[in-house]
């Protein structure tokens, strides 16, 4: 059985990613030109590495159709449901830093907790004839926060798939859930944080796909054990 | 299992409809998405099967009946007080069971007599349990677990507690974690800091009109006046509401009754006397709120119901905020599944679109549990099936 490994395809996420692999013993190449979406283990045969883009790789592993990929913890845990059941994290690589939060208008002075947020949200109907709405492109993870974690029912989801921190100024949502890494674009919006909304800090992983055939293989605690020695010098 | 074909038992339940002239009514099996979303909120979008029209409308796989009968009723501008019936398909994502499962029920919409129609409510779903569950099983032994908010409302207001905060845990109950969660703050309050020291200032003096100016000017220089929902007056409100709630303390007996109310849980016949006990020992003025639990348990056993099925459980509700009063739960003594559930939902007409107010109960049957049931019965006594 060849291994598979899912890198980003480009820019920084896939130089950081093959540099650790570097750092490893697992030096890659590319097979054919640098363009190519085909890679190689040097020294090792039965390994493959396919470049694939950031939310290909966690859909990728979610079903199980290759064994090992660097991406975002967001991007996985968005994308699989029981994403802890299904996969395995395992070394945090210490790049591509981003937390998934929550953030409200400035202006909302009074509104600082996620409890502030329920008192807005029960009343949001009553005062503006419709449902306090959300702008995001992370509904799961702001579903499991709101619903799970702080029993705020009385939402609706706005789905965004880009400058989702203009939508409260725009109007077409009035708070977002989004990933931020130094909150400069959140302050230029004219938006905050809330204290107990950091939904997620996630950074990029090596993830591994649970599967049976991976009980007792050695290449496949090779590989782990590597990127994690890689990672404490 | 996915089963195509109705059970067999519904041409007993149509019939059971019939003679309760309750009108049986269709709803398209697709259905726009949003007043479902908008009613049970994101946390259903997991469960419904979600797809989009050509045009981009949100549509969904029928996950419930309720609200699609309800919206029917509006659209048709038929009069009140109607009780509708529907027997038919529903889709939902679960894990274990099926995920397209028939239900069936009764919607009884604009009835002004609250306790009679809530009384018909339990009685009709308790004997459609018995008509279509075999008599020598079940049928004896269903159990039934009553709640009823009205209570629980008239027992915070009682406490005297800032109508910020009444609303708060009405709007939790039903939800242990989330009710727990504002206990504790009730019992340790603490202040509101990190505010801006000149907005600290005006709500200090109460200078209510100043803020709402700089709240204002502030949102005219960042451009984010055109398009905001909330204004400054709202924001201003608000701050100064969430000012004083903070500063709201429930003393360590006044918690205590609250828990010890939560933790009620007796035999339907005796739940009157209990409640009043209650009332008198902590001193609460529950009066409306009692007598109307009390005039629906009249009205339950006028109609010859048998109470000693049924229990009282003071915490039992549904965070949602539609539903208003009582709600209940029947299962077959011994079996943790749900055959019927049900309750009061005043709200929900208002927030579908109705003009007018319109008092609403109702009830739903799960066929495909009641269907197994059926089908272990039949394979002890060795029928054919």
């Amino acid at each position: 059985m060849t291994i598979t490994i899912a890198l980003p395809s480009k820019g920084r996420m896939k130089d950081e990613a093959s540099a650790i692999f570097e750092r490893a013993g697992l030096k890659i190449s590319s097979v054919g030109n640098d363009r190519s979406y085909r890679g190689r283990v040097e020294g090792i045969d039965d390994v493959e590495i396919a470049f694939l883009s950031a939310s290909e790789i966690s859909r990728e592993i979610g079903a199980g159709s290759v064994d090992f990929g660097v991406t975002g913890e967001d991007l996985v845990r968005e994308g699989l449901a029981d994403a802890d059941e299904r996969v395995e994290f395992c070394a945090r690589l210490g790049f591509g830093h981003a937390d998934v939060v929550v953030a409200v208008p400035d202006i909302w002075l009074d509104v600082d907790t996620m409890a502030d947020l329920g008192d807005v949200a029960a009343d949001f109907r009553t005062r503006h004839g419709r449902r306090l709405a959300i702008a995001t492109k992370y509904w799961r993870l702001t579903q499991q926060h709101f619903s799970g974690s702080h029993g705020i029912q009385l939402y609706r989801i706005v789905e965004s798939l880009g400058a989702t921190e203009g939508a409260p100024a725009s109007g077409s949502a009035d708070i977002i859930v989004d990933i931020t890494s130094t909150g400069s674009t959140l302050k230029a919006n004219h938006l905050k944080i809330l204290s107990d909304g950091i939904i997620l800090r996630s950074q990029a992983c090596l993830v591994r796909a649970r599967k049976p055939g991976h009980e007792g293989d050695i290449r496949v605690r090779e590989i782990v054990e590597r990127v994690q020695a890689a990672l404490r010098v | 299992m996915t089963r195509y074909d109705l059970p067999d038992f519904a041409p007993d339940l149509l019939a059971a409809f019939a003679t309760r002239r309750a009108e049986r009514v269709h709803t398209p099996v697709i259905q726009p998405a949003d007043p479902f979303l908008d009613m049970a909120g994101e946390d259903l979008r997991r469960r419904i099967f979600l797809t989009a029209s050509e045009t981009g409308t949100s549509l969904c796989l029928r996950p419930e009946f309720t609200i699609p009968v309800c919206l029917r009723h509006i659209e048709t501008a038929t009069g009140t007080p109607k009780r509708y019936a529907y027997l038919g398909e529903v889709f939902r994502q679960r894990r274990g069971g099926a995920e397209e499962f028939y239900q069936a029920g009764i919607e009884d919409l604009g009835e002004r007599d609250v306790a009679s129609a809530d009384a018909r409510a339990i009685i009709d779903a308790m004997d459609l349990l018995r008509v279509v569950l075999p008599g020598q099983t079940q049928a004896q032994t269903l159990s039934l677990t009553l709640g009823d908010q009205a209570v629980f409302e008239a027992v915070v207001a009682a406490l005297g507690l800032p109508v910020g905060w009444q609303k708060r845990l009405i709007h939790a109950f039903g939800d242990v974690g989330q009710l727990e969660a504002l206990l504790d703050r009730l019992a340790r309050p603490q202040p509101v800091t990190g505010l801006d020291p000149e907005i600290e200032a005006l709500l200090s003096a109460d200078r209510q009109d100043d803020l709402i100016v700089r709240l204002e000017s502030r949102m005219e220089e960042t451009g984010y006046s055109t398009n905001a929902s909330r204004s400054p007056t709202e924001i201003a409100r608000r701050l100064k509401e969430k000012r004083s709630l903070a500063e709201t303390r429930l003393d360590g007996s006044a918690l205590l009754l609250l828990r010890e109310f939560l933790t009620l849980r007796l035999p339907l016949a005796e739940a009157s006397a209990a409640l009043a006990g209650f009332a008198d020992a902590a001193d609460l003025k529950l009066g409306p709120a009692i007598a109307a639990f009390d005039a629906r348990l009249a009205a339950l056993s006028n109609a010859g119901a048998d109470l000693s099925a049924m229990t009282y459980r003071a915490a039992f509700g549904r965070p949602l905020d539609y539903y208003t009063g009582m709600v209940f739960e029947i299962v077959a003594s011994g079996g943790a599944e749900v055959l019927a559930g049900g309750g009061r939902f005043d709200r929900l007409m208002t927030l579908l679109g109705a003009q007018s107010h319109i008092p609403a109960v109702g009830f739903s049957l799960w066929l495909d549990r009641i269907e197994a049931l059926r089908d272990a019965a039949r394979g002890k006594t060795g029928e054919p099936a």
